[in-house]
């Protein structure tokens, strides 16, 4: 940590979502930063494996607190935030359902910052969120895709509960951003990868028909790799003049579907089949209308809209997040491939 | 045109207003949750404007002619009461009630006010529990059922469930006298107490802890359950409850004094079984034949059924609802009696007793006063 930073050494930072993929590592480099005064909330049924490997890693994880509880208990949430400066809000909603996924990302959300307000004021409240949140649909094929594109206005048309509760999510942070003087920062992660995380993302295909089927084949993956990841929410925590801001996290070099799909079944073969674009869309299309016109008996998991935001060939920028949070990333593409990969071995 | 309200709007509220949607002559005229953002998401999506997180002020404003409630069960009988004093009817989600003696008295109440109740036994009207039913009310058994069993299984596999009732004592499923148990198993009850007489002799409940919930950290909470039960003329059933058996099982099995009937709701299949028997080396060749010919008529059944757009994987929500519908206005006979909703709620209340034993002694002391 420098001087260029909005924590002062004694300031409490909050990590939720702590024991996840993403969370462990931003434990990790705020460690390694030096930062000691750190509190972890997990879920109480969390086991901790991921995250006591991170703390016994560095003499200050001794000193590390741990709270379990529920972000949807409001005094549980009133426990984590007692005292916090800085908020690294990385608990994410699993559920499939559309009111569980609300329940687990927006209220749980509105819940905690509820609590930050009451507790005195907060110098900032990072939200984690995710591409899941925009819509490319007005979006040509290879138009870049930045912070400026419009966020999904049908994300009931495009079933996706995920990506419902992180919108309604984003909208309450910025809500409160506007009632309440919240000093904010969404971070949007593209596909975030790396070791402790074996599946690879529906934006290279979906194995949903018991055999893996690749959608499209050279369009560019907005990968993250979950230590890059790691390093721009924690600079979105720290860095001072960004509240408000909205950056997006991809890694500097393109990796298109078809070349992480080739490394992959190197360690892990597989049979796949590719579907080219035009007929991925096509047949979304399709399954899109029958569901409609069969009143919901398949329900419409493939659409026009999901088919354009996972498999549509945009390109990604990371240039905000490097002009103003001054982001690197911390591992080159191949090594991290290389990393991802090995795990399988 | 009915007017429709729904109370609670979590994960099942989604399946009510989907099948509603799937009604003629009724619409949602209100959406009512303690917490108000909750009543709003689902309100969005849905197009329905009227949202509130007071149930008295929705009656007031909304006056719904029926309300369904979908709230965690602790607050069925409360809510229910208000609903029926409202002037409203209510369809509650399972469990009915939380208790027996709580189910009776919301029965009496509805009856008080000349109101219709039924319970979310859904699965009681899948398109293979309706032909069930047809094949038995035209005595395919031969009589009365000797013989019941209903089995039933769970998949713990996916932890975003069972993960947030495991993590959390205050929970509302740990705060069910029968816990997980009595949050899934009244769809497989229900349909044992179809065909059980009121007069029960024998209840004899015996549960356990399967490894894989002492391994996601169950505790106290258990997961496998058998039941054997039997009525004052003597016909008898087996209840199997499971998170461990695959693949999947949610079946009926029927036995009557001629023929047996069995009903998967897995593959949505009848089978009848007829007493035919076969000399000597046929009895290996033609009864697998003759099960055979069974599946095949159960899959040209179902493929016709999905072909005319009526395959609806909850079939039997959409159904009981029109049903309990119907008979509001017509003024016929609720879709559930209400004999086989206390019936349930009475051998739910048995099981629970026996093996959460120092629960009863708490509730038992509670009741007293000690």
């Amino acid at each position: 940590m420098n001087s260029d930073c909005v924590v002062n050494p004694q300031d409490r930072i909050l990590i939720t979502g702590s024991n996840g993929f993403i969370g462990a590592k931003v434990v990790e480099i705020l460690l390694e930063n030096g930062v000691r005064n750190l509190r972890c909330f997990v879920r109480p049924s969390s086991r901790l494996g991921r995250l006591e490997q991170v703390l016994t890693r560095f003499p200050a994880g001794k000193g590390v607190e741990i709270i379990r509880g529920d972000l949807l208990s409001r005094e549980d949430c009133r426990k984590a935030a007692g005292g916090v400066s800085i908020v690294m809000h990385l608990a994410a909603g699993i559920d499939k359902s559309f009111a569980g996924a609300f329940m687990n990302s927006a209220l749980a959300t509105r819940n905690l910052i509820d609590a930050l307000l009451e507790c005195g004021p907060a110098k900032r409240f990072v939200n984690v969120s995710s591409f899941a949140v925009y819509s490319n649909l007005g979006l040509k094929r290879g138009e870049p895709l930045d912070e400026n594109c419009p966020l999904e206005s049908a994300p009931q048309e495009r079933y996706d509960a995920y990506g419902f509760g992180k919108l309604k999510q984003e909208e309450l942070v910025k809500e409160y951003g506007r009632k309440h003087g919240l000093p904010y920062v969404i971070v949007r992660p593209g596909a975030v990868f790396g070791p402790g995380r074996k599946t690879i993302s529906g934006r290279v295909g979906i194995d949903t028909f018991g055999f893996f089927i690749h959608m499209g084949g050279s369009k560019i993956l907005p990968l993250t790799f979950v230590d890059n990841c790691a390093e721009a929410i924690v600079l979105a925590g720290i860095k001072p003049g960004v509240d408000g801001e909205v950056f997006n996290v991809v890694d500097n070099e393109t990796v298109t579907s078809r070349q992480f799909l080739k490394a992959y079944k190197k360690v892990r073969p597989t049979f796949s089949v590719r579907v080219p674009y035009f007929l991925a869309f096509t047949m979304c299309a399709l399954w899109e209308r029958y569901s409609k016109w069969s009143n919901g008996q398949l329900p419409p998991v493939f659409n026009r809209r999901r088919c354009v935001a996972e498999w549509k060939s945009n390109r990604f920028s990371n240039q905000k997040l490097r002009d103003r949070l001054g982001w690197e990333p911390r591992v080159k593409m191949k090594d991290a491939m290389a990393s991802f990969l090995a795990q399988f071995e | 045109m009915l007017r429709v309200a729904i109370v609670g709007c979590g994960k099942i509220a989604d399946q009510h207003v989907q099948a509603i949607g799937r009604i003629s002559d009724c619409q949602i005229v209100a959406l009512c949750d303690r917490e108000l953002l909750m009543a709003k998401q689902l309100g969005e999506r849905f197009g329905i404007a009227k949202c509130f997180s007071d149930v008295q002020e929705m009656l007031r404003t909304a006056t719904p002619d029926v309300v369904h409630i979908t709230t965690p069960p602790r607050s069925h009988f409360t809510l229910g009461k208000q609903c029926l004093a409202a002037g409203s009817h209510v369809y509650l989600e399972k469990p009915f009630t939380i208790t027996a003696e709580e189910a009776q008295t919301l029965i009496q109440y509805a009856e008080q006010f000349r109101l219709k109740l039924t319970a979310g036994h859904n699965l009681q009207f899948t398109v293979e529990m309706l032909e069930m039913r047809k094949l038995v009310s035209e005595g395919f058994l031969g009589g009365k059922p000797v013989h019941l069993e209903s089995h039933f299984s769970y998949d713990l596999g996916d932890t975003s469930y069972v993960g947030p009732i495991l993590g959390n004592r205050e929970h509302w499923v740990r705060q069910l006298p029968g816990q997980l148990l009595q949050n899934i198993i009244s769809h497989g009850m229900s349909k044992l107490a179809e065909f059980l007489g009121d007069d029960l002799i024998e209840i004899v409940a015996r549960a356990h802890q399967s490894p894989l919930l002492r391994g996601l950290g169950g505790e106290e909470v258990l997961d496998e359950l058998r039941v054997l039960i039997r009525d004052k003329s003597g016909t008898t059933a087996f209840f199997c409850f499971s998170t461990q058996l695959r693949p999947g099982l949610n079946e009926l099995r029927i036995c009557g004094p001629a023929n047996a009937i069995s009903v998967d709701h897995v593959s949505g299949s009848v089978i009848r079984k007829e007493n035919r028997s076969c000399k000597s080396y046929l009895t290996y060749f033609v009864p697998p034949l003759r099960v055979a010919g069974e599946h095949l008529r159960n899959a040209r059944r179902n493929m016709a059924s999905f072909l005319r757009r009526q395959l609806h994987q909850d079939s039997g929500m959409k159904e009981l609802i029109e049903c309990f519908y119907r008979s509001i206005r017509t003024g016929g006979p609720p879709p559930i009696p209400y004999r086989e909703i206390t019936l349930t709620a009475r051998i739910m209340d048995e099981i629970f007793a026996q093996i959460y034993p120092e629960k009863e002694t708490k509730r038992n002391a509670a009741r007293v006063g000690i």
